[in-house]
């Protein structure tokens, strides 16, 4: 477990720098150093008064299990926000007319929102989660178009920390 | 006096009370409250409110779903692992792993790229599959979830059947009123969960998922 700090909360009052006892959170990017954080230690949490700072689990539990029909029902409605989403890319890419662009465009990223909304829910929360490492897998183990970045999957499934979690999803 | 209901919001226009701040007298009848009037809070139309009634008990549509053997993932289309990736990057950068939040979008980026072929279209395309979601798709859906009791999805299925219907609501406005509709008008984007606004005052909180309004983006004309 380590802190993470809040940069659009923190007001730079550094009670945090006081009080943490190895001075990660003295650092210039604005967040806490991870590697020097006391697993579960949170005084500086305790100690920010703009409620910045919130501590992160390294491991997580298994998600909440789906039902194939559930997964199977917000698929389909995401299906057709996807192709909502395409449809509106295409007339903004398209057309001349600037309030028709910045419409369509709206409807683009409102419709793409909606489309991740309902994947998520069908079972994919969770970065760290089994169902998302099978995932991952499944785009190795599988023909994938022209230029597929391979190693971006497999850096992904190497930093993910997926070993941490537990198994019984 | 009868009360009416945004579907959207949850803005109630009570008949005793009016609107006052937009010269809608109190006691006025919903039927009298011009065409034009909108929601207050969200922006939504006259069509979009639904009166309140005592007794609004629908018939329950019949729940009949045939089992399918589960292979969702390899079902995904393109667009939907771009859309998954995508997702799975914001959850990434709100852990601060920017690393693997630049990796997943790499990802959405390549599918998506991919996947845009096939997106040829007017907008009368658009709210002809939005309708199809609002009579079926979300119908069905809604069951489906209440039946498995899975508050998540049932909670994305609300947030984005408003949506939908706003959307509609706007692209219905723009076939009648086209430029017009949003001249002199800013338009805005909730990042959480893609609620529009036309209009210059931005609610503080977004009416669909509640977030506060800095999280609501500002798309500029170009
Ligand atoms: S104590 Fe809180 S507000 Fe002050 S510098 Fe630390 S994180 Fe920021
Ligand atoms: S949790 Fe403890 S060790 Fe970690 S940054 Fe805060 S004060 Fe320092
Ligand atoms: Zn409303
Ligand atoms: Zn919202």
């Amino acid at each position: 477990m380590h802190a993470i700090r809040n940069i659009n909360l923190c007001t730079k009052d550094c009670l945090c720098l006081y009080v943490c006892p190895t001075g990660a959170t003295d650092t210039e990017t604005g967040q806490i150093d991870a590697s020097r954080c006391l697993d579960g230690c949170r005084i500086c949490i305790d100690a920010c008064p703009s409620h910045a700072i919130s501590l992160i689990p390294a491991a997580f539990p298994a998600q909440q299990r789906k039902t194939d029909t559930v997964k199977k029902t917000l698929l389909s409605l995401a299906e057709s926000k996807v192709k909502q989403e395409q449809i509106a890319a295409y007339i903004e890419k398209n057309t001349d007319n600037p309030v028709l662009k910045q419409l369509a465009q709206v409807l683009c990223i409102s419709n793409q929102l909606m489309a991740e909304d309902l994947i998520r829910e069908s079972g994919y929360m969770l970065p760290q989660s089994q169902n998302v490492q099978d995932f991952l897998k499944l785009l190795l183990d599988t023909d994938q178009p022209e230029g597929f970045p391979k190693e971006v999957v497999e850096r992904l499934l190497a930093i993910l920390n997926l070993e941490n979690l537990d198994q019984t999803e | 006096m009868r009360k009416y209901t945004c579907s959207i919001c949850g803005y109630v226009y009570d008949e005793a009370i009016g609107d006052p701040a937009r010269g809608i007298a109190p006691g006025t009848k919903w039927e009298d409250v011009p065409e034009d009037w909108h929601c207050p809070l969200c922006g939504a139309t006259k069509a979009d409110f639904a009166e309140d009634k005592i007794n609004n008990k629908s018939a329950t549509p019949e729940l009949s779903i045939v089992e399918n053997e589960a292979n969702s993932m390899s079902e995904l289309s393109f667009g939907e692992v771009s859309a998954l990736c995508s997702n799975l990057s914001k959850g990434c950068a709100k852990q601060y792993r920017l690393e693997e939040a630049e990796l997943f979008n790499q990802l959405a980026e390549f599918y998506k790229a991919k996947s845009s072929i096939a997106g040829a279209g007017q907008l009368k395309d658009i709210s002809t599959l939005g309708e199809r979601d609002l009579a079926s798709g979300y119908v069905q859906a809604n069951l489906i979830a209440a039946d498995a009791s899975d508050r998540g999805a049932l909670r994305a299925l609300v947030w984005g059947e408003k949506v939908t219907r706003i959307l509609n609501s706007i692209l219905r406005r723009y076939e009648k009123q086209q430029d017009t509709l949003l001249e002199n008008k800013h338009l805005y984007v909730c990042d959480i969960c893609g609620f529009v606004y036309i209009g210059d005052k931005l609610p503080d909180i977004c009416p669909v998922c509640k977030v506060p309004n800095e999280k609501i983006t500002e798309i500029k004309r170009r």
